[in-house]
């Protein structure tokens, strides 16, 4: 079913290089003007998917959509998808400008109509000055920016993004990835990114599809994704998350670090689950206070400045603790605690 | 890559390359039916009289001198080229490394008989040499250096040299700095770094050279003729004589074909030690 | 200390070694071309060492027979001087032109044909020229057709193939094939892109390879020898028939200036291919 706010609709995609399956039957559907970042790690298919959507590999079952219509056969550049890439791929003998007229040249857009545009890009990535520089004498975020120009300037039904920001220095990183969001909402031009970098995939996303072994394992908004993973590999791949085993008990409560807690699960009787919790969802007081709560040992201790990182043994279990007050609190190595897990924050699926 | 090329297009591609070497495969098929001819003047019947006809005290002693004079020329190309390439590699100067390479790539590529003309003032009777020796009174009668083993062999090291350096050069450039500060930390000294790390880890660029080297050498036509003379019969020059003044056609493509033979055994040969040396290091 | 295989300070017997056979090395490859230029100034008849007094006049004597119309021998210097260019320059330009479109595929192909391929056009490389020579003789005999300059253009670009394809593809690979799908993404058509992009990216590459081509065959002798005709013949067979009895230093001051020419084109080909190692 189509509905007119799907821009994009990848309908059963799958993949198979040889022997390996690369996709399998991969479904979704983008929304328009809307920012999806597929994220997984490597060789989890995101960038073959990619490459499918920007015509540079062929599908070896399913569809593509675009408003309706079937682009599966179409050769990428009649698809006209503004495309940056992991090396970014500026042409080396072109300056700045000549890369950002490239594809408006191949348009048949010349003379005034054509360098207005050029400029008026320029100006939106905010290097009006270096029209003329060959690409070699540029510094990294300059290069990236450029790549962006040079893929909007055809103003492209979609903006695909396989890993852009990888080559770049963390403090580089960061604000490219607002100044990438801030430009994508300008433009309103909807945009697939890659990235095995959760950070990013969380700082730019409308939508964030988290991908392992050639399957979608989960395709939801970013704050979702990161409260309510939908398995054990999604919440652990989003940050650090214990994970834990979990007996069930009757009545639907399960039994958590060997306490009961009461959350209510759907899963059968007698299988066998796990629960993750987040390090910053565990708060730890002094041990002492019988409050019904779990009692641990402090394993490991680091003061980070803004938190105090933690390792606590629990019940042979060991919790990644994150925790804003535990220096204030007197913890040391060895300190008795007692641990208190919120169950609004306890993440629960059956053991993979 | 699915874009990238799909079958059509690269033969089509490779079309017109493969067009402009068939008549060299060409050239190759018909030496191999003109050794096996009946007659000696023109292909006709199938015979291997031609071969047999070869099994001669001096065709042995031709192969013989073609196997020696390259193998001891590829030999000194090598033990030069490795400092060589050193030394290319080190240069930070790049007019100085300029100059050596167009020094070393020279011989490869000018016109021989420009080399020859060198050669002969240098070594000939009144050469350069002889003149300076005889008037250092270090010698009364000329040395004869050239038209004999000395001057081919002397030839054939200069010609080849490049074909020697510039493969190694690349083996060098692949070398990890690494490898060389690890060995030296180690207490290595600059001899015992060059034995035990440089040599064995350049060993599969070092031996493809050198059967290059030798397949070159073995091959030549133009150094032996114009320095050897008729005495110094290598394989090239001999496979002249038997068309030039013996119009024995099969008989020169039969000798073709053993040279031919010689020189991909070598070829194979080096291409196998070197799998299979190279195999070892990786395990 | 920085340590390297050719230590720039200190090093003691390893580097008096390794200076050493350098030196022989040079000494080996330069000799030659040095001698033959210092005798091309000499001012006496015979090429007796050291030159007695120095003078231009082989020199004079080499314009002279360049500029001087004589009927004297079958084929003057200037018509041999011409085919010699005149074949150099359509192998030049035929053994480019086959081997971008090669190169191309080659390296966006598959890699196991590629292996194949390389050694396919590697062969000519170390073909024994005699062989190959007497080869493409009795064939141009037994097909009794009248090619003229072709007879010499054809064994040549074989032989030039190897270098040419080297040089293409060192160029090719330096080429990342993001940067052919970059162009493609903007909208141009595979065809298009390498039209666009990849040409100009291996434009020095294929310089590198046309003046190789143009150097090798400009100087090569030995197919040369079997395939030379009375109308068809280039320099170097030239230079052999008027040298095959005795050495006449005007051929000196000719050779000085195809040496002259030569170092030319390879300072230009090593400068076009700066930094990257495959000369060939």
């Amino acid at each position: 079913m189509i509905t007119r706010n799907d821009h994009l609709h990848i309908d059963g995609i799958s993949k198979n290089f040889g022997d390996v399956k690369a996709l399998a039957d991969i479904d979704l559907k983008i929304q328009r003007g809307s920012f999806v970042c597929l994220l997984g790690p490597s060789g989890c298919g995101k960038t073959t998917l990619l490459r499918i959507i920007a015509g540079f590999e062929t599908a070896t079952t399913g569809r593509l959509l675009l408003d309706g219509n079937d682009i599966t056969q179409q050769p990428p550049h009649k698809r006209g998808f503004g495309m940056v890439f992991q090396s970014l791929a500026l042409f080396p003998h072109m300056t700045v400008a000549q890369n950002i007229a490239y594809g408006l040249k191949l348009r048949g857009i010349n003379g005034k109509a054509r360098r207005e545009r050029v400029d008026e890009l320029l100006n939106v990535i905010q290097l009006p000055l270096i029209a003329d520089r060959p690409v070699s004498a540029l510094s990294g975020g300059q290069r990236q920016r450029v790549a962006i120009a040079r893929a909007l300037a055809i103003q492209p039904p979609l903006f695909l993004l396989d890993e852009p920001l990888s080559a770049l220095d963390a403090k580089l990183r960061d604000s490219m990835q607002i100044e990438l969001r801030q430009l994508q909402q300008k433009f309103g031009v909807t945009t697939i990114l890659v990235t095995h970098d959760q950070h990013e995939a969380m700082m730019l996303a409308d939508e964030l599809v988290v991908m392992k072994d050639g399957a979608i394992r989960q395709s939801a908004a970013p704050a979702t994704v990161y409260r309510h993973p939908a398995d054990s590999f999604v919440a652990d791949f989003l940050g650090a998350a214990n994970l834990v085993d979990a007996g069930q008990v009757s009545g639907g409560a399960i039994q958590l670090l060997g306490r009961p807690m009461s959350i209510p699960s759907k899963h059968p009787e007698n299988t066998h689950l796990q629960a993750a919790v987040r390090a910053e969802h565990i708060t730890l007081r002094p041990a002492g206070a019988s409050d019904g709560s779990a009692v641990g040992t402090i394993l490991f201790m680091r003061d980070l400045g803004p938190l105090t990182e933690l390792v606590v043994d629990v019940a042979g279990e060991n919790l990644r603790v994150r925790s804003t007050n535990a220096a204030s609190q007197g913890m040391a190595v060895g300190s008795k605690v007692s641990v208190i897990v919120d169950p609004e924050h306890v993440s629960v699926f059956a053991a993979s | 890559m699915s874009i990238g090329l799909s079958r059509k297009r690269a033969l089509a591609f490779s079309l017109p390359a493969l067009l402009a070497i068939t008549p060299f495969l060409g050239a190759c098929f018909y030496i191999f039916r003109f050794s096996i001819s009946a007659e000696t003047g023109t292909i006709q019947g199938f015979s291997i009289r031609p071969y047999l006809d070869l099994m001669t005290p001096f065709f042995g002693r031709s192969v013989w001198l073609t196997v020696k004079l390259a193998f001891i020329a590829t030999l000194i190309a090598m033990v030069l080229a490795v400092p060589l390439a050193f030394v290319l590699t080190s240069l930070r100067s790049p007019l100085a490394r300029r100059c050596l390479t167009v020094t070393i790539l020279l011989p490869l590529i000018l016109n021989l008989l420009v080399q020859a003309y060198g050669w002969i003032l240098l070594l000939g009777p009144s050469g350069v040499l002889n003149t300076t020796l005889r008037g250092l009174g270090i010698i009364d009668r000329p040395l004869f250096l050239l038209f004999n083993e000395t001057g081919v062999l002397l030839g054939l090291v200069q010609t080849s040299l490049p074909l020697a350096v510039f493969p190694i050069v690349s083996s060098v450039r692949g070398l990890s700095q690494e490898h060389l500060e690890a060995a030296s930390s180690l207490g290595a000294s600059q001899w015992q770094t060059l034995r035990d790390i440089t040599l064995p880890l350049l060993r599969p660029g070092l031996l493809g050279a050198a059967s290059i080297v030798f397949a070159f050498n073995a091959s030549a036509f133009a150094v032996p003729l114009l320095l050897g003379g008729r005495r110094v019969q290598m394989l090239g020059v001999a496979i002249r004589d038997m068309i030039s003044p013996l119009f024995n056609w099969s008989g020169a493509a039969a000798a073709g074909m053993i040279l031919i033979g010689i020189t991909l055994f070598v070829l194979v040969f080096t291409s196998w030690l070197v799998r299979i040396t190279s195999r070892n290091v990786r395990d | 200390m920085r340590v390297g295989l050719f230590p720039n300070e200190g090093g003691g017997s390893y580097r008096f070694v390794i200076m050493a056979l350098a030196a022989i090395g040079v000494l080996i490859s330069s000799l030659p071309v040095i001698i033959v230029t210092i005798m091309s100034f000499s001012a006496s008849d015979n090429t007796g060492f050291p030159p007695q007094a120095l003078s231009l006049r082989w020199y004079q004597e080499v314009i002279a027979l360049f500029t001087q119309a004589d009927g004297s021998s079958a084929q003057s210097v200037v018509d041999a001087t011409l085919t010699s260019l005149l074949v150099a320059v359509i192998v030049m330009s035929i053994s480019t032109l086959v081997c971008i479109p090669l190169a191309y595929a080659l390296t966006r192909g598959d890699r196991r044909i590629r292996t194949g391929m390389e050694l396919l056009f590697t062969l000519p490389l170390v073909f024994p020229l005699v062989i190959l020579g007497i080869a493409f003789l009795l064939i141009a005999e037994s097909l009794r057709l009248d090619i003229g300059i072709w007879r010499i253009v054809i064994p040549h670009i074989a032989l030039v193939l190897p270098f040419v394809l080297r040089n293409c593809l060192g160029a090719m690979s330096g080429i990342h094939p993001e940067i052919e799908e970059a162009a493609i993404s903007l909208g141009a058509s595979p065809l298009r892109a390498i039209w666009d992009v990849v040409i100009p990216l291996m434009k020095a590459g294929i310089l590198a390879g046309l003046i190789f081509a143009l150097i090798i065959s400009f100087n090569e002798f030995t197919i040369t020898f079997f395939m030379y005709t009375i109308d068809v013949s280039t320099l170097p067979i030239w230079m052999y028939s008027r040298t095959v009895s005795s050495l006449d230093p005007s051929t000196l001051a000719l050779s000085v200036f195809i040496i002259f020419a030569d170092i030319v084109l390879i300072v230009l080909v090593d400068k076009l291919i700066a930094g990257r190692a495959s000369l060939f």
